[in-house]
C-alpha cells in the first residue's frame, strides 16, 4: 500500500510539471503584460522599467520559468510561489489565508451531497418504477440541467433578494465574525448552488450501482435465508453499492475546487476562487499560476484518494 | 444488427426474390437506429427543442433587423408590442424592451446563435483533436499510447473553467474565436479516451487483422475499418460537448471576461439583467430558460443517440 502512494505520488511529479510548463507558456506567452495598466501618460518610462525588472520580466522566458518553478519546491521558505504582483503579498501567504473559506465552502458542498444523494438514490433503487423513483429520477434529470453558476444567480435573486432571507455576499456579516451561526447563514446559498447538480449525478449514479447489487446472487441468498427486508438493503446491498460511488468522491473533490471559482465570484464569497478570478482580470501571473497548480495538485491528489479508498473498501481489488 | 449481417442477408433475398419466397424489406444499421431513435420520445422532443432554438436564432434576428443591438431612448423598459412601426418596419418586441431600450427577443435569439455556433464550434475542435489523438493512440499503441495519455492525464489536471477563463482573458476577451480555441483545446480529453478505448477493442478484431494484411496503410484502416464502428459514442459525447461549451461560454461572458454589449450573449444578457434586476427582472428569466432548455434537450438527444447507436450500452 505504502509502496503504491509512493509511486503514484512519483508518477504525480512528470503530470504536474506538465501542468506548469502548459499553464506558464500559455500564460506568459499571452500578447500584453502585466504592466499594461500602468501605461499612463503620468507615469514615467524609467518607472515602468522598474516594475517590469521587479517582476522578472525582462529576463527570457525560460529562465523566468525556471526561477517560477523551483520557488514551488522551497515550499518551507517564506517567498515560496513567489510575491502578487497586485500588493506584493507572498503568494503562498495570500492562499493560507484564503484557503479555509473554499475548504468549508466546498466541504459543506460535498457533504450535503452526499447526505442527500445516497438516501435518494436508495430509494429510488429499492423502490424501482414506483413514483418516488420516477419523482427522483426526474428532479435528477432537472437538476442536472441548471448549470451551477445559472442556479447560483437565481438563488441569489430569490433567496437574497426578492425574499430577503439570506445575505447577498461574503461570508460574515459586519460586527459578527466568526459566529458559527452567521458563517452557516451565509453558506446556505453558495452551498445551494454547488451541491444541486452534483446530488443530481450523484443520486442518479447511486441508484444504478444499489440495482445492479440488487440483482446479485448474493442479495437472493441473504432473502433467502429469510434475513429482513431492511437489513439486506442496507447491510448486504448498500454496502457494495457504496465502493463505486467511492470514485465519485475523488472526481468531485477537484471540481468542486474548480467550479467554486464561479461560485466564489457570484457569491463574493472571500475564498481562493475569488481571489483567482480577480488575480484573472488583473493579470495578476503568480496568483493565476498558484490557482492552476493547487488545482492540479487537488486533481491528482483526489484520484490517488479515491484509488486507496477504493482499495480499502473493497478487498478483492490489490494495491 | 450489423452492416456485414445485412450484406450477406441480400444476397441470400435476392435467390429468395428469385424463387418468389421471402420479401422482408432488407433493415440496415441506420434503419434499425432511426427507428430506435424515434421511439424514444424525450429524445425526439430533445432534437425538436434544439432545432426550434436553431431556427428561432437564424429567423428571428433576420425578421427584425438590427432590433437586438439597437439601443432605442424612446423604448428603454418599454411594455411588449408586436405590429408595424411607422416607417413600415416589422416591430416584434413580444418580450418588451431592455433598460437600455433593446428589443430582448430579438437579443435573446441572436445571443442563442451565438452561444449555439460556439458551442458548435468548439466540438469541431473537440472531435478534431480527440478522434486524433485517441486514433493515434489506440492504433499504434506502445509509447506511442503511453506517451499521448500522458499529456492526457496533464490536460486532465488542469482546472478547467479557470484554466478557459485565465486564456480568454489573456489571449484577447471579447473575440469569439479565442473563446472557441479555448474551450476547444482543454475539453477534448473525453473524446480522446472514447476513441483510444474503441480502438484497443477493435485493433485485434478480425477484419482489421484482413485490412491490414492485405496491405492497407494504417491511415485507410484507420479512416476506413476503425472509425465508422466508433462513431457512436463519439457521436454522443459531440452532442453532449455542444451543452457543455454553451455553458461555459455563459459562464464566462457572465463573469465579464467573454463576449461583451453590443454583441449578445446569454452569459452577458445575465449580467446585464443582474443590474436592473428591480426594474425588470423578467430579464433574468429569458436567457436562463434557454440556456437549461440547450442543456436538458441535448442530454435527452444525447442519450437517445447512444441508445439508437450503440444498442449494447443499454
Amino acid at each position: 500500500m505504502i509502496g503504491y502512494i509512493a509511486r503514484r505520488l512519483l508518477q504525480a511529479v512528470p503530470i504536474l510539471f506538465g501542468v506548469a510548463v502548459i499553464s506558464f507558456s500559455l500564460i506568459h506567452l499571452a500578447p500584453g503584460d502585466p504592466i499594461d495598466r500602468f501605461r499612463t501618460p503620468t507615469v514615467r518610462p524609467e518607472q515602468l522599467e522598474g516594475l517590469i525588472r521587479l517582476y522578472g520580466l525582462d529576463r527570457p522566458v525560460h529562465e523566468q520559468f525556471w526561477s517560477w518553478l523551483s520557488t514551488y519546491v522551497q515550499i518551507w521558505r517564506p517567498e515560496a510561489w513567489g510575491y502578487s504582483f497586485l500588493d506584493g503579498q507572498p503568494v503562498l501567504h495570500k492562499i493560507a489565508e484564503r484557503l479555509p473559506a473554499t475548504l468549508l465552502l466546498g466541504g459543506a458542498a460535498l457533504l450535503l451531497t452526499i447526505a442527500v444523494a445516497i438516501p435518494l438514490g436508495i430509494l429510488a433503487a429499492v423502490r424501482q418504477y414506483s413514483i418516488a423513483d420516477r419523482l427522483i429520477s426526474s428532479l435528477a434529470t432537472v437538476g442536472y440541467a441548471i448549470p451551477s453558476f445559472l442556479l447560483g444567480l437565481y438563488l441569489l435573486f430569490f433567496g437574497g433578494v426578492v425574499l430577503g432571507w439570506f445575505p447577498l455576499f461574503g461570508m460574515e456579516s459586519f460586527g459578527r465574525e466568526g459566529d458559527p451561526l452567521d458563517i452557516g447563514w451565509h453558506l446556505v446559498l453558495p452551498v445551494t448552488s454547488l451541491a444541486v447538480q452534483q446530488i443530481a449525478g450523484w443520486s442518479r449514479y447511486v441508484r444504478a450501482s444499489m440495482l445492479e447489487v440488487l440483482h446479485q446472487d448474493f442479495v437472493r441468498t441473504a432473502r433467502a435465508k429469510g434475513l429482513p427486508e431492511h437489513r439486506v438493503t442496507y447491510r448486504h446491498a448498500l454496502r457494495n453499492a457504496l465502493i463505486p460511488v467511492i470514485t465519485l468522491l475523488g472526481l468531485t473533490m477537484p471540481s468542486l475546487l474548480a467550479g467554486a471559482a464561479i461560485t466564489e465570484a457570484i457569491f463574493t464569497w472571500p475564498g481562493v476562487g475569488l481571489m483567482g478570478v480577480d488575480a484573472v482580470a488583473q493579470r495578476d501571473y503568480p496568483v493565476v499560476l498558484a490557482f492552476v497548480m493547487i488545482g492540479g495538485l487537488g486533481v491528482v491528489i483526489g484520484n490517488l484518494l479515491a484509488d486507496v479508498a477504493y482499495a480499502v473498501a473493497d478487498p478483492r481489488i490489490k494495491l | 444488427m450489423t452492416r456485414l449481417a445485412a450484406v450477406s442477408r441480400r444476397t441470400f433475398e435476392d435467390e429468395a426474390d428469385a424463387e418468389g419466397l421471402d420479401q422482408t424489406p432488407v433493415r440496415t444499421y441506420w434503419h434499425l437506429a432511426r427507428g430506435r431513435f424515434l421511439r424514444n420520445r424525450l429524445a425526439v422532443a430533445g432534437l425538436v427543442v434544439l432545432a426550434l432554438l436553431v431556427v428561432g436564432s437564424i429567423a428571428l434576428p433576420a425578421l427584425t433587423g438590427d432590433a437586438w443591438r439597437q439601443a432605442l431612448l424612446a423604448k428603454v423598459n418599454a411594455p411588449p408590442e408586436v405590429g408595424i412601426g411607422a416607417d413600415g418596419e416589422l416591430v416584434f418586441a413580444p418580450l418588451g424592451y431592455s433598460d437600455i431600450g433593446q428589443n430582448v427577443l430579438a437579443r435573446v435569439a441572436k445571443a442563442t446563435g451565438t452561444s449555439l455556433s460556439i458551442g458548435v464550434a468548439a466540438v469541431v475542435i473537440i472531435v478534431g483533436l480527440g478522434v486524433s489523438i485517441g486514433s493515434v493512440a489506440g492504433y499504434f499503441g506502445g509509447w506511442v499510447d503511453n506517451l499521448l495519455m500522458r499529456f492526457v492525464d496533464i490536460v486532465l489536471s488542469l482546472p478547467g473553467l479557470f484554466i478557459i477563463l485565465a486564456l480568454v482573458s489573456f489571449w484577447g476577451g471579447g473575440s469569439i474565436w479565442v473563446i472557441i480555441i479555448a474551450i476547444g483545446i482543454t475539453s477534448w480529453t473525453l473524446a480522446a479516451r472514447l476513441v483510444r478505448a474503441e480502438f484497443l477493442r477493435l485493433r485485434d478484431v478480425d477484419y482489421v487483422q484482413a485490412a491490414r494484411a492485405l496491405g492497407a496503410s494504417p491511415l485507410r484502416i484507420i479512416a476506413r475499418h476503425m472509425l465508422p464502428p466508433a462513431l457512436a459514442p463519439i457521436i454522443v459525447a459531440a452532442t453532449l460537448g455542444v451543452a457543455d461549451s454553451v455553458v461555459v461560454e455563459a459562464a464566462l461572458s457572465f463573469l465579464g471576461f467573454g463576449i461583451s454589449q453590443p454583441e449578445a450573449s446569454l452569459g452577458n444578457m445575465l449580467t446585464e439583467a443582474q443590474t436592473y434586476f428591480f426594474r425588470n427582472p423578467w430579464l433574468v428569466v429569458w436567457p436562463g430558460l434557454v440556456l437549461v432548455m440547450v442543456v436538458m434537450s441535448a442530454s435527452f438527444l444525447g442519450d437517445g443517440l447512444r441508445d439508437a447507436l450503440d444498442p449494447r450500452q443499454r
